[in-house]
């Protein structure tokens, strides 16, 4: 009994650090894409509040908390608040089943997993958790009773559900190498430097572009696309609801690094594990283990900020092609690819010769037909 | 156990507001709940996996792609009430007829106990592994035929849908 | 089984054949696909197999009951021409390849044995209807009746469903025979209550896909909305394939709690059979009287599905292949003769009075309509004629003496709506101009007609198979 109570606190407690974390990485993920998107334009940035404007996500805050809260006549009240709280709620949930480090002695020969719960269907529940997703947005773009945020939101439900598909099929390939759903085992198979990148190259390209669509990041970021829509579906909130909304935005970035870390750059593997665990001890491995993870999560969500600052905005049919008539059937040959790697037992070969040949039909391909244009202009 | 009243009455609830409720978006989004609610049903009864797949499926998919259209088509405007009170009548009657047959059956039905059952409990029972064996060894041929279902559907909804000479797009 | 797995990869293929952009070689390709199939078939002939894990099986019954329903799509693909030269409003590459999808379905309600099987097959051959009837879009009467049935088979099929997991909670299996063999041990009064309400579920599902009233009301609309080629697929196939489930059901899993449901059956006989002729008669459509009758037919099959003796599965199978020759020639004969015709959004040209005159140019046009008529009305020397012979004998020996005299009146009543065709074929004056066959058109029309007369002949060649 003892021991179940402990383990119930330092479950707690590391829930709520997971929270803590999550919250406090969103938070600076504002000032930090305000940092880079200055240094990708050559300007300073927020350098007022505090030392390198290092207190800027406060005065955010309290400027966000201030700010007069406005709610349209003809909206729908219940609705257009449920929006953003859905928003917060889908974008935190995810972070249940990611495994942020290894076991961890808590005194009394007690361990505990640092990892909300270890379900046998973790990756399901990301997915299931991310198609979720789409409701406070739908649900706020259509409560506000205003055309641009009804247009927004159904954008965002389009793009979701178009990108979902390709998504579930890039983790089908995860699945496949390593034999379960559960997000803990794949970390496992990973360990040691087996990551998963180094046997499915494609997939994770395929996972990546569709990690940017699904949290609405520029290049896909159609549903607030400021030149069309003013602010898309969150054109008429205000105040900390809108505040809700791009936190939520900013939570999903990192808590899809920490997805993609986990499925694809080995979760919180890092290089010389073993020796550390051998000459410091197993907590202080494991601790750094969540320091790499988080690491690699940052390193993701500044990889989305890049992106955001180097690409320009997709136009809509351009998006759904994409989606459709590109990243659907690269998924699907990613699945075949990965069936044969595993047969062959050649993982890497396989997988990176595979795309090798890819390449080299499609670029076989294109010129052929475009020659072909040519002589047909002639 | 009084989780799983609690959760049953949800489920009722949200079901029974589904129906009630006058405007379309508010049906659907407790469409969505009651969804949730069966999930939960699915959890209290092992099976993870079912629960995860009803959430992707129905709530995460073909809801949205409900609202999206009800959201669409704005029927908030034109919803006359076409049923005449004859119809509502014998929908009624019909209704309540089978609901009291069911309760009826229901009752009388004796549900086997636990202890009659073996008494044995295997965790193990509609966690993933479990269902995928059982999916492809003894239900291979209907699992692999549904496929065509599913293509025949696709085929015709391309056909269907697709523009033709002449039709112009909204 | 192979015929399902041969029909699947046709099916694909027939898409595929689509990208050929050559209209002519769908029709022959479709032809011999259908022929392999039923060599596939009969080469399960005499032997009894069980295929996976229990979920199908194959035997003298399921073969004959599939080669019924597979001689059925190969005259309506017979007599579909290619689906005219129409290039940008039709599409036959998938028109064929969805038929032949749907015949798998029908073919794994005939040869189930688990009810997972019948819910698949029954999904996938409804599914398929509902593409079809729907397939002429710049038709507003085509979109209306794909979507009223649609909507009304969607909700025959959760019934059916509802019941199939009723029935498993009670017997604890899927399995037909295992069913069976509970349902005989529980029929002593210790069955679930949960056992005979899922059954009556069941059967009225299987009942709506029949077109049985009290759940007829979605057939007139579709047989008439449909494109003439596909109410004709409709109308036989899926009647075929559900009677066939239906009788596997009632003659075999279910025959244990035979009180349950034998009361309920006759008495729907009855109301089918005197729905579906009655009003049959105020038709002003010859399409939509052909929809009516095939209610009626319908309550006909019901009255000899409703008990296994040793001969009904025989009087079962004889009447669906004479129906659907029939119906088959009724139907061919109906497109060529409308297409002389104009239709517009008030007025179709599927009426009675476009047969008027039609014997003065046409006269074998004529005569198949006239052989088609009297085999549906049951006139002796026709295949139909021995058909509604063998159900009365049946229903007779049974002592089944009520919804026996129903279906003989309602019998005789349907005399007078099939003639009204033939008396507009040869009596009134009209104007028909002479219409041009195509070769296969001719030879199929002529099959039938024959097939309809010899069986009617001698019903025995086929009799004694079944």
């Amino acid at each position: 009994m003892e021991i179940i109570s402990t383990l119930f606190i330092a479950k707690a407690v590391f829930i709520v650090a997971v929270f803590a974390v999550t919250l406090g990485v969103a938070a600076y993920s504002t000032y930090f894409e305000r940092k880079v998107a200055a240094f990708m334009q050559d300007r300073v940035g927020p350098d007022r509040a505090g030392p390198f404007g290092i207190l800027q996500p406060l005065a955010d805050a309290v400027k966000m908390f201030m700010k007069e809260d406005f709610i349209p006549t003809n909206s729908n009240k219940w609705l257009f608040i449920a929006g953003p709280c859905l928003s917060m709620l889908t974008a935190l949930m995810t972070s249940a089943v990611v495994p942020f480090g290894d076991k961890l002695e808590i005194g009394g020969g007690a361990t505990i997993d640092l990892q909300g719960i270890d379900v046998n269907i973790g990756i399901l529940w990301v997915f299931g958790i991310v198609s979720l997703g789409v409701y406070g947005i739908l649900i706020g773009g259509w409560a506000s009773n205003n055309k641009y945020s009804l247009i927004g939101a159904i954008r965002a439900a389009s793009q979701n559900i178009s990108y979902e598909l390709a998504m579930g099929m890039s983790i089908i390939a995860i699945l496949m190498l390593s034999g379960s759903l559960s997000t803990k085992t794949i970390v496992e198979a990973q360990q040691n430097g087996h990551w998963n990148i180094l046997y499915q190259p494609l997939g994770f390209l395929i996972f990546l572009v569709c990690a940017f669509a699904e949290c609405n990041r520029t290049p896909f970021d159609l549903p607030e696309c400021e030149t069309e829509l003013i602010g898309g579906y969150h054109t008429e909130y205000s105040s900390m609801k809108l505040g809700f909304y791009l936190f939520a935005e900013y939570i999903n970035m990192f808590i899809s690094g920490a997805v993609m870390a986990t499925l694809y750059f080995g979760g919180y593997d890092y290089l010389g594990n073993s020796w550390v665990a051998e000459h410091w001890g197993e907590n202080v491995a494991t601790l750094i283990g969540v320091g790499a993870l988080i690491g690699k999560a940052l390193f993701f969500v500044f990889v989305f900020m890049w992106v955001r600052w180097t690409l320009p905005r997709f136009r809509y049919d351009q998006l759904m092609n994409l989606g459709w008539t590109i990243l659907i059937p690269l998924a699907m040959f990613n699945v075949v690819l990965t069936g044969f790697s595993i047969i062959s037992g050649w993982l890497m070969i396989v997988s990176w010769v595979g795309v090798a040949l890819l390449l080299v039909a499609i670029i076989v391909y294109d010129s052929v037909t475009y020659k072909k244009k040519k002589v047909a202009v002639n | 156990m009084q989780f799983w009243y609690f959760l049953t009455a949800l489920t009722l609830l949200s079901a029974l507001m589904v129906v009630l409720s006058k405007n379309p978006i508010h049906s659907v989004l407790y469409l969505v709940f009651t969804f949730f609610c069966i999930s939960g049903h699915y959890v209290l009864l092992n099976a993870q996996f079912l629960m995860a797949v009803n959430i992707i499926v129905y709530a995460g998919a073909i809801m949205v792609l409900f609202l999206f259209v009800i959201m669409m088509l704005d029927l908030r405007r034109n919803m006359p009430d076409s049923k005449s009170n004859l119809t509502k009548l014998a929908g009624a009657i019909l209704g309540g007829t089978l609901l009291v047959i069911l309760v009826a059956v229901m009752r009388k039905t004796q549900f086997p106990q636990f202890s009659q059952m073996g008494g044995k409990f295997d965790t193990q029972t509609g966690m993933v592994e479990n269902l995928g064996q059982v999916l492809f060894r003894d239900y291979l041929l209907p699992f692999e035929l549904v496929s065509i279902l599913f293509f025949v559907a696709m085929v015709g909804a391309v056909m269907l849908g697709k523009r033709e000479a002449g039709e112009r797009n909204f | 089984m192979n015929s399902i797995i041969a029909l699947s990869l046709f099916g694909i293929a027939n898409l595929f054949l689509g990208f050929l952009n050559n209209r002519k070689i769908l029709l022959p390709a479709t032809l011999a696909f259908v022929l392999v199939a039923l060599g596939l078939n009969l080469a399960d002939w005499n032997q009894e197999y069980l295929w996976f894990n229990n979920m199908l099986r194959t035997n003298n019954l399921s073969v004959n009951f599939a080669s019924v329903i597979l001689v059925a799509t190969f005259l309506v693909v017979a007599v579909s021409r290619g689906f005219g030269d129409d290039e940008e409003h039709t599409h036959p590459a998938e028109y064929y390849a969805i038929m032949l999808f749907s015949v798998v379905g029908a073919i794994m309600m005939v040869t189930f044995e688990n009810l997972i099987m019948l819910f698949v097959g029954l999904e996938i051959l409804s599914v398929s209807m509902y593409i079809l009837t729907g397939t002429d879009k710049r038709n507003l009467r085509s979109n209306e009746a794909a979507l009223k049935y649609f909507l009304m088979g969607a909700f025959a099929t959760g019934i059916l469903l509802f019941g199939i997991a009723l029935i498993y909670g009670a017997t604890g299996s899927f399995n037909i025979h295992g069913i069976e063999a509970l349902v005989l041990t529980a029929a002593g009064g210790s069955a679930p209550a949960l056992l005979y309400i899922g059954i009556v579920m069941v059967i009225i599902g299987l009942l709506f896909k029949v077109s049985a009233a009290p759940f007829h009301f979605w057939t007139p609309d579709v047989y008439e909305g449909a494109p003439a080629i596909f109410t004709a697929f409709m109308s036989t196939v899926v009647k075929t394939a559900g009677f066939a489930a239906l009788f596997r059901l009632l003659g075999g899993a279910f025959t244990g709690v035979y009180g349950t449901w034998i009361y309920i059956l006759y008495f729907l006989t009855m109301l089918t059979l005197i729905i579906g002729n009655i009003t049959a008669v105020y038709q002003q459509s010859f399409k939509r009287m052909l929809a009516y009758s095939s209610i009626s037919h319908a309550g006909y099959l019901m009255l000899t599905a409703t008990a296994k003796v040793a001969h009904t599965q025989s009087s079962i199978l004889f009447y669906s292949l004479a129906y659907s020759v029939a119906t088959i020639s009724a139907f061919a004969v109906l497109m060529v003769v409308a297409e002389t015709k104009e239709s517009n959004a008030e007025k179709t040209n599927e009426n009675f009075d476009i047969f008027n005159g039609l014997a003065k140019n046409n006269p074998l046009l004529a005569f198949v309509l006239t052989v088609s008529m009297l085999s549906l009305a049951g006139i002796p020397l026709t295949a139909g004629f021995w058909g509604k012979f063998f159900i009365f004998s049946d229903a007779f020996q049974r002592g089944i003496v009520v919804p026996l005299v129903v279906a003989v009146l309602m019998s005789a009543v349907g005399i007078y709506y099939y003639f009204k065709a033939i008396i507009s074929a040869y009596f009134k004056e009209g104007d028909v101009p002479a219409i041009e066959l195509k070769p296969i058109y001719k030879i199929t029309l002529i099959v039938t007609t024959l097939l309809t007369i010899v069986l009617g002949i001698a019903p025995d060649l086929v009799k004694s198979i079944f």
